[in-house]
């Protein structure tokens, strides 16, 4: 996973276990995390203020839509991969997502981050 | 004749009174017609007259013989009366006439010797044989036409005098006057027996006509009861005139019928009235009373005619037909479910309170409205459509469910259940309305709660992912990674039943989830068999299996090699009674059966048995791996 070594992905999950899961994968991939937060607040704040190439979002978080994050980083051109147990997602804007379930492997957050940077190919915007 | 009346009249000797010694005196001429007139008057029928005219002629032209002849009905001249002629000579000169009915001033005509005229010579030959030499034809008129004639006849070739001429002339005028008089009389007389039996042929119908009939005077009393409404009241025709049918009027129509009667004796004009009367029997019938007013020759009003139809049955037919709809109506109106009911056209003939209240209108608002109307614009346009094809369909239509639009413009989901019916009105179509916001609501409530639960279970799968990442820490990353397989199949397997709303899902669906595994390993695996349904507990449980057997063959089994195939194939056991499903490896490494049994042999041979109420079986064949499952299909 040479192309994830030492870029910096933010990662907002409200679930600590998961969280420490998703920061070790990233770890062992060589990228560098940002975060983990588990608020929606907390996660506006470094999306405004962090130099991002990446984040790995939950949908919900504490009850509360992830979106305001999602719209802020898009507009600043971070790539996205939403984590979630709803089959899909539709932000409120109406933009299309790249989407991973939970759970997930290791494999499939790389393939996940894969496409949402547009580093692979294949084309398709949500990644198994 | 015409012949012989130019040639006599031309070659007439002119009669002188008295002297031929035939013709009788002036004085007897007036005597003679004066006893004729006489008789003519006294006369009570025609063949009298002709006998006083026969007298008169014999007389007044000193004949002993002569006749009167009149057109019967064909216009044939017949013999009326006669004297001194023979049978013979009647029948052979019976309708020989100069002239025809309608033969305009006929002249008398005077023969003076029948050898001199032209007749023919059996005509001739007949007058002779009878002992006749000389004759006289007199026209009998009446009203302008000629109606017959006399003759006087001589024996002797004579001439008829001047004044013998005149008398006959005189004579034959009486006669045609009194004929007339007789004919006139006997046409009133016919007339009148006409009159008579008319009036009694009418009687006769009124008396035995099947509906009842009276009439009164201009006081209203009864003057006549026909024999079915005497029969109704049981009233003898000698009571009619002190019968009083007031008193049989039931109390409570009293005032109504009597008001009626009162007004059409007073204005003198025609009447429908309806009123219960009390027949002989008891029992009250309804009459529907038509009379019309009388009047005499002079204008005068002589009272009503009228006729009497009991419409009893007709009424209580009515009420029943009333009661029966006001029933269906009650029914309807008290129906837990909305209703309504069109005609062909679609418009509105029925509708119960709570559709009315359903799509906003007042009690009664809609009635007589198109029931497009209630059809949300966008749709309206070809609601007609719809509605007829409805005609052809065979009821009942199944319920669907349509989208209706709220007076207040709102639309609201509707399920609607449409009957079209024939009845001898016409087309008719019911529908039950049934408003499902409700349920579209609790459906979508549903969804999301489904939805909640597949995100919080799946949330759950991965922070028991994440416990593991952190038990195992980096100590035995196969086992973290058979763990996170798993984990991957059970949360597959779980997405696949919230599709299918927790209800069943298919097996082929579920085999093809459980088959991501790369398109080149993909190809050398076949899955096969019917379509079959699962619950969503032997879903989770076949999933499981599956994730074991596709892990196992890629790491050591057919899979794990270029030449390996797997045969994946299912079927009915027992009718659908039993699934048997069965994995089967071949063309892979020779394999060699585990030592021990691990988690994915347990897995299989004993949770999964237990979980299905089945059977499994797992064999480690050196030709390659089979596993057979058979379970039962509830």
């Amino acid at each position: 996973m040479a192309w994830l070594k030492g870029k910096r992905i933010l990662v907002v999950e409200d679930e600590a276990l998961i969280a420490v899961m998703v920061e070790d994968m990233l770890t062992s991939m060589g990228s560098e995390v940002v975060g983990p937060v588990g608020t929606i607040e907390a996660a506006l704040d470094l999306a405004r203020g962090e130099g991002l190439d990446a984040a790995v979002l939950d949908v919900n978080v504490r009850g509360e839509r992830i979106d305001p994050v999602a719209e802020l980083l898009m507009g600043r051109g971070v790539p996205v991969l939403f984590a979630t147990g709803y089959g899909e997602v539709r932000l409120q804007s109406g933009a299309a997502a790249t989407v991973i379930d939970k759970p997930y492997t290791q494999e499939k957050l790389a393939r996940g981050l894969m496409a949402a940077m547009g580093i692979a190919s294949n084309g398709g915007r949500r990644a198994g | 004749m015409l012949a012989a009346r130019t040639t006599q009249s031309a070659n007439a000797n002119p009669a002188r009174d008295g002297g031929t010694g035939f013709g009788a005196g002036r004085a007897e001429h007036l005597e003679t017609l004066y006893r004729l007139t006489d008789r003519l008057y006294r006369a009570s029928g025609q063949p009298a007259m002709l006998q006083a005219a026969l007298d008169a002629i014999g007389e007044g032209l000193c004949c002993d013989r002569c006749s009167i002849l009149l057109f019967d009905a064909a216009g044939v001249m017949r013999f009326a009366a006669w004297r001194g002629l023979s049978a013979h000579y009647r029948k052979t000169l019976e309708g020989h006439t100069p002239w025809r009915p309608d033969t305009v001033d006929p002249e008398p005509i005077f023969v003076a010797d029948i050898d001199q005229t032209e007749e023919s010579e059996e005509v001739k030959r007949t007058i002779r044989a009878e002992g006749i030499r000389s004759l006289a034809f007199l026209p009998l008129t009446a009203q302008g036409k000629v109606i017959g004639k006399f003759m006087a006849y001589h024996s002797e070739p004579s001439a008829f005098g001047e004044a013998q001429r005149a008398l006959a002339i005189t004579v034959a005028r009486q006669i045609g006057f009194s004929l007339e008089r007789a004919q006139a009389e006997q046409a009133r007389l016919a007339a009148l027996r006409d009159l008579v039996e008319s009036e009694q042929r009418f009687r006769l119908m009124a008396e035995h006509a099947p509906v009842m009939i009276w009439m009164c005077d201009a006081e209203g009393r009864c003057l006549h009861l026909n024999q079915m409404l005497r029969r109704f009241w049981q009233v003898e025709e000698e009571q009619i005139g002190g019968f009083d049918w007031r008193q049989l009027l039931h109390p409570d129509d009293v005032q109504n019928v009597m008001q009626h009667m009162g007004a059409a004796l007073e204005q003198q004009e025609s009447v429908l009235v309806t009123g219960r009367y009390r027949n002989a029997s008891g029992e009250y019938r309804v009459l529907e009373t038509l009379a019309n007013p009388r009047f005499a020759a002079d204008g005068s009003f002589m009272g009503l005619t009228g006729v009497n139809t009991d419409i009893t049955e007709r009424e209580r037919a009515e009420k029943a037909l009333r009661d029966s709809e006001e029933r269906f109506r009650l029914v309807v109106e008290a129906s837990p479910a909305g209703m309504v009911m069109t005609d062909g056209a679609g418009r509105i003939l029925m509708i119960n309170a709570l559709c009315e209240k359903l799509f906003g209108y007042d009690d009664g608002e809609l009635l007589n409205r198109e029931i497009e109307v209630l059809v949300p614009p966008a749709m309206r346009q070809h609601h007609p459509g719809l509605r007829e094809t409805l005609a052809d369909r065979p009821p009942p239509v199944a319920k669907r469910e349509v989208v209706g639009r709220r007076k207040d413009g709102r639309d609201i989901p509707l399920e609607i259940g449409v009957n079209p019916i024939l009845t001898s009105d016409g087309l008719r179509i019911i529908a039950t309305v049934a408003d499902i916001a409700e349920r579209k609501r609790a459906e979508a409530q549903r969804e999301l709660l489904l939805a909640e639960l597949n995100h919080r279970v799946k949330n759950t799968l991965a922070v028991v992912q994440g416990l593991a990442h952190q038990t195992f820490t980096h100590a035995d990353s196969s086992a973290r990674r058979a763990f996170e397989g798993r984990l991957q199949a059970l949360a597959t397997a779980h997405d696949l039943l919230t599709r299918s709303h927790w209800e069943s899902t298919s097996l082929s669906q579920l085999v093809s989830d459980a088959l991501q595994i790369g398109d080149t390993s993909r190809q050398r695996v076949s899955a096969d068999g019917p379509m079959v349904r699962l619950n969503p507990h032997a879903a989770l449980s076949i999933a499981l299996a599956l994730h074991e057997l596709v892990t196992n063959t890629l790491k050591h089994g057919a899979l794990s090699c270029d030449t390996g195939v797997v045969t994946l194939s299912w079927n009915y056991l027992d009718g659908g009674e039993m699934l048997r499903l069965e994995w089967r490896e071949s063309g892979g490494p020779m394999v060699i059966p585990p030592r021990h049994k691990g988690f994915g042999s347990l897995l299989l041979e004993r949770t999964l048995a237990r979980d299905l109420d089945g059977r499994v079986e797992l064999c480690f064949d050196p030709a390659g791996v089979v596993c057979v499952i058979e379970m039962p299909l509830r």
